[in-house]
């Protein structure tokens, strides 16, 4: 392989676990608090992709619209969130984990005729956004702005995240909750508000990594059930409730299915699979997650 | 010597919970252990049946090094264990419970197609009678009463035919009829069938009533042991323990 | 805590049951006579999954064990049947017997590896190796015709008729049915149900836990590869899907639905979700909201199934 193809390839590698750092995330922080393992994170996903399309497109004439599109959709998908976790999810907090499993799964079927109502079966595309537009000339070779820019994107969010629940009072909170909910009650914090203000922010990562995919790809249906498997994976992998982890999950999982594409294609699905299985028997709490 | 541990030590990260415990339990004898609480005497019984491992040190059971082995080979060598915090089987009837331990004891519970509920009838009953519940022996057992599940949690215990029995707190939250009841029910039970029992107590009525031995445990080391007189009599047990009980006790 | 209310009186409930019993075998038997081609079709499809299902709740509903990857069982039997069937042009008898024996190996292999962990990592193992089995299946063109997946199985003339077809379908569901009831009515059963209770407890009454559960998952995969080995000789063919984590909710839908704590509960799970899937789906584009908001509505107002709420209705103890 010429260190062109395998730039390009680690590039691509990276910006697609970007993509999925971001969602896993997500996933991770809402199933370290709230213990729940949230199968319609892909759902708040694809429709945080369908919202940038809405947005762009209906607001086409203004300069910049996408930019519009990163504010406002991820905080759509936000809202939705909050709005799922009040009406439903406070339900059935504490029950057995195959309830849970059961409702995020209907919430999927749901999101999903409920964007295939709005926005039909089709495709649809969003153009990249000046000035992202081109590429770059990095080591003698041409990257996509576009793609450096999610890296960068994604690094961004890391070191927020890290910033907000390392070093802020309210990231204080949240652990407190995370680690102890009987605990933080008695020391007067207002647990369920963690509770719907951390899934918020879970789905506000979600709608975000939505948002950002489609001037690299497409928007359309089936995006929910295709990442929410390999959002799994990097979760596993990197520790559920660690976000460092999904941060490293995501690397590994990008760098492996981008390498395995290129050396076994049949079977490249396979090695996230082989690795999560592998990581649960080694190390069940994952590379950076807390024991057991 | 039918139970006997030497120098068993367990830390939990730097926190040391049990540091070089002795002790010893024979035949047909009752030995108490008391302590104030976090002086490390479930972890104890923990490592005693083999639910957590232990840093250093051994447990024997009749001469046998049982330290290593996991829980279910230590139970079926013939030690039976009730727990702190209740820990029966809810949904299953109060009979249930006990059969299910029964088939465990006598290696029924590999067979696949033969009817449950004809199996091992009379012993089971049997049991519930000697712990007081042959009435209830329909009701499922997370409806019982506080008292009557514990008294099912020794049910379950006996039904393994233990010729060592351990119990965690067995007269926790019971009112003092409950209690005394119990207590008879425990002493009666170890005459009987002639086995050795080890519990972990708070109600210094019962420890005193009915214990050949005590020992005295305090932030995971074992302070003091002998006869209830001497436990009663020595200056250092009451002055850490015994002085809010004693008082208790007496109000009692 | 789910599922714990005072167990009726199952002695005047017991003759209830068994003329109950005995007005749906007579039903059953007289079906084909009573309805249509298409509705018999859709019939012995509700009675291959209402095995499947109840192939699930053994660990499910029994065991305690969730596990998100039955599919993956489910389509090794359909597989192994059709492989045999077209690839090697084998007796439809060798090739049904296999299906349940590759299960059972595979399952094997697949649960040792599971049970050493608990809870959600053990769901989250078995639904990797599901679509490590989907993944297989997907690429092996070769061998499993990869995403066209395997047609036109040639089955024997007997299974022409349709009434053929559902009578077999009825007493292979049938006999496998009663082997599960009593399995979970055993001494063996009995101490799964103790296992689902209090994990922690049962190694304190001298059983190795992860034995067990082994146990319990090999027995599981060993029906739902009967099941799935069925489906695939009726619908002649077997398509990579039967092992996609959609499949093995589906299963899961259908065991909740009809209430996990009861034996009977997945049997009528699978009967009213297939019949559902069938007639709504051919009246509505929306099909997939519906289900959507009825297992939303099913997880949060009755969690014990149709079974678990009607026994709480009709047998309330007084």
């Amino acid at each position: 392989m010429t260190l062109e193809a395998a730039l390009g390839q680690a590039l691509s590698g990276i910006s697609l676990g970007m993509v999925w750092f971001l969602i896993a995330a997500g996933l991770s922080i809402i199933f370290g608090t709230l213990k729940i393992l949230n199968m319609a994170h892909g759902s708040i996903y694809m429709l945080g992709g369908f919202l940038c399309y809405q947005v762009t497109s209906t607001f086409s004439h203004i300069p910049g619209v996408f930019w519009l599109a990163l504010l406002v959709a991820p905080l759509v998908t936000a809202l939705v969130g909050g709005c799922i976790e009040i009406l439903l999810l406070r339900r059935i907090y504490g029950l057995d984990m195959i309830y849970q499993y059961l409702l995020t799964f209907g919430l999927i079927l749901i999101v999903a005729e409920v964007c295939k109502l709005i926005w039909g079966v089709g495709y649809n595309t969003v153009a990249v956004p000046w000035p992202l537009n081109d590429t770059v000339s990095l080591f003698g070779l041409s990257f996509p702005k576009y793609n450096l820019f999610m890296i960068g994107m994604g690094i961004l969010v890391f070191v927020g995240l890290r910033a907000l629940i390392g070093a802020t009072s309210l990231g204080a909170v949240v652990r407190a909750v995370t680690h102890n909910r009987e605990i933080a009650n008695a020391l007067g914090i207002n647990v369920p508000r963690v509770y719907t203000g951390v899934f918020m922010l879970g789905c506000w990562l979600a709608g975000l990594a939505g948002t950002l995919t489609p001037p690299m790809s497409v928007v359309a249906l089936g995006a929910d059930v295709s990442v929410i498997i390999d959002c799994f994976i990097i979760v596993v992998i990197g520790g559920l409730g660690s976000i460092p982890g999904a941060f490293l999950g995501a690397i590994i999982l990008g760098f492996t299915t981008a390498f395995g594409l290129y050396i076994i294609p049949k079977l490249a699905v396979a090695f996230g699979f082989i690795l999560m299985i592998i990581i649960l028997i080694i190390r069940p709490r994952g590379l950076m997650g807390e024991p057991d | 010597m039918l139970l006997e541990t030497k120098g068993l030590r367990k830390s939990f990260g730097g926190l040391r919970a049990v540091f070089g415990i002795d002790l010893q339990v024979d035949e047909n004898e009752i030995v108490s252990i008391i302590g104030p609480n976090g002086a490390g005497k479930s972890t104890l019984f923990n490592l005693i049946t083999g639910h957590i491992p232990a840093d250093r040190g051994a447990v024997y059971f009749k001469g046998k090094d049982v330290t290593r082995l996991p829980p279910f080979k230590i139970s079926r060598l013939g030690i039976g264990r009730s727990f702190q915090k209740l820990n029966i089987f809810p949904r299953l009837s109060t009979f249930q419970n006990v059969q299910v331990a029964s088939f465990s004891a006598k290696g029924l519970n590999r067979s696949l197609f033969s009817r449950a509920e004809n199996i091992l009838t009379e012993e089971v009953e049997h049991i519930l009678e000697s712990v007081g519940l042959a009435d209830r022996a329909g009701t499922l057992g997370g409806l019982l009463a506080h008292g009557d599940q514990k008294r099912l949690e020794i049910g379950i215990a006996l039904a393994l035919n233990p010729e060592l029995l351990l119990l965690d707190e067995p007269t926790q939250g019971m009112s003092p009829g409950e209690t005394s009841q119990t207590t008879e029910l425990i002493h009666l039970l170890v005459k009987k069938r002639r086995i050795g029992l080890a519990f972990v107590e708070h109600d210094m009525k019962v420890v005193f009533s009915i214990s050949d031995k005590i020992y005295v445990m305090h932030q995971g080391m074992m302070i003091f042991s002998g006869k209830p007189s001497e436990v009663r009599s020595n200056e250092r047990v009451q002055s850490i323990y015994l002085g809010k009980e004693k008082d208790s006790a007496s109000r009692g | 805590m789910e599922g714990i209310k005072a167990k009726p009186s199952w002695l005047h409930g017991r003759a209830l049951r068994a003329i109950l019993m005995s007005i749906v075998l007579a039903l059953l038997i007289a079906l084909p006579a009573l309805i249509s081609k298409s509705w018999l079709n859709i019939t012995i499809e509700i009675l291959i999954m209402a095995l499947a299902a109840c192939s699930l709740n053994l660990m499910l509903g029994y065991t305690g064990m969730v596990s998100f990857g039955p599919a993956g069982l489910y389509a090794v039997g359909a597989y192994t049947t059709a492989i045999l069937l077209t690839k090697l042009k084998m007796n439809i008898v060798p090739a049904m017997i296999a299906a349940p024996i590759m299960a059972a190996i595979i399952g094997w292999a697949v649960g040792w590896v599971c049970v050493r962990r608990t809870k959600v990592y053990f769901a989250l193992l078995t639904l990797a190796f599901s679509q490590i089995i989907w993944t297989i299946i997907f690429e092996w063109y070769a061998v499993t015709g990869g995403d066209d997946g395997i047609v036109s199985i040639p089955t024997p003339e007997f299974f022409f008729s349709i009434a053929n077809s559902y009578y077999f379908c009825l007493a292979l569901v049938g006999c496998c049915i009663f082997a599960l009831w009593r399995i979970v009515n055993s001494p063996f059963g009995r101490t799964l149900q103790a296992i689902r209770e209090n994990p922690d407890r049962v190694e304190f009454i001298g059983v190795n836990l992860k034995r067990y559960q082994l146990a319990a998952f090999v027995l599981s995969s060993i029906f739902l590869g009967i099941a799935g080995s069925l489906y695939c000789v009726f619908s002649g063919s077997a398509f990579p899907d039967y092992a996609h984590w959609t499949k093995s909710t589906d299963m899961l839908v259908m065991c909740l639905l009809g209430g996990i704590y009861h034996f009977s509960g997945p049997l009528a799970g699978s009967a009213v979700y297939t019949i559902l899937a069938k007639t709504l789906s051919k009246h509505t584009m929306q099909w997939n909201l519906i289900l959507g908001v009825a297992i939303v509505l099913l997880v949060l107002l009755m969690r014990n199934g149709v079974v678990g709420f009607v026994s709480e209705k009709v047998f309330r103890k007084k």
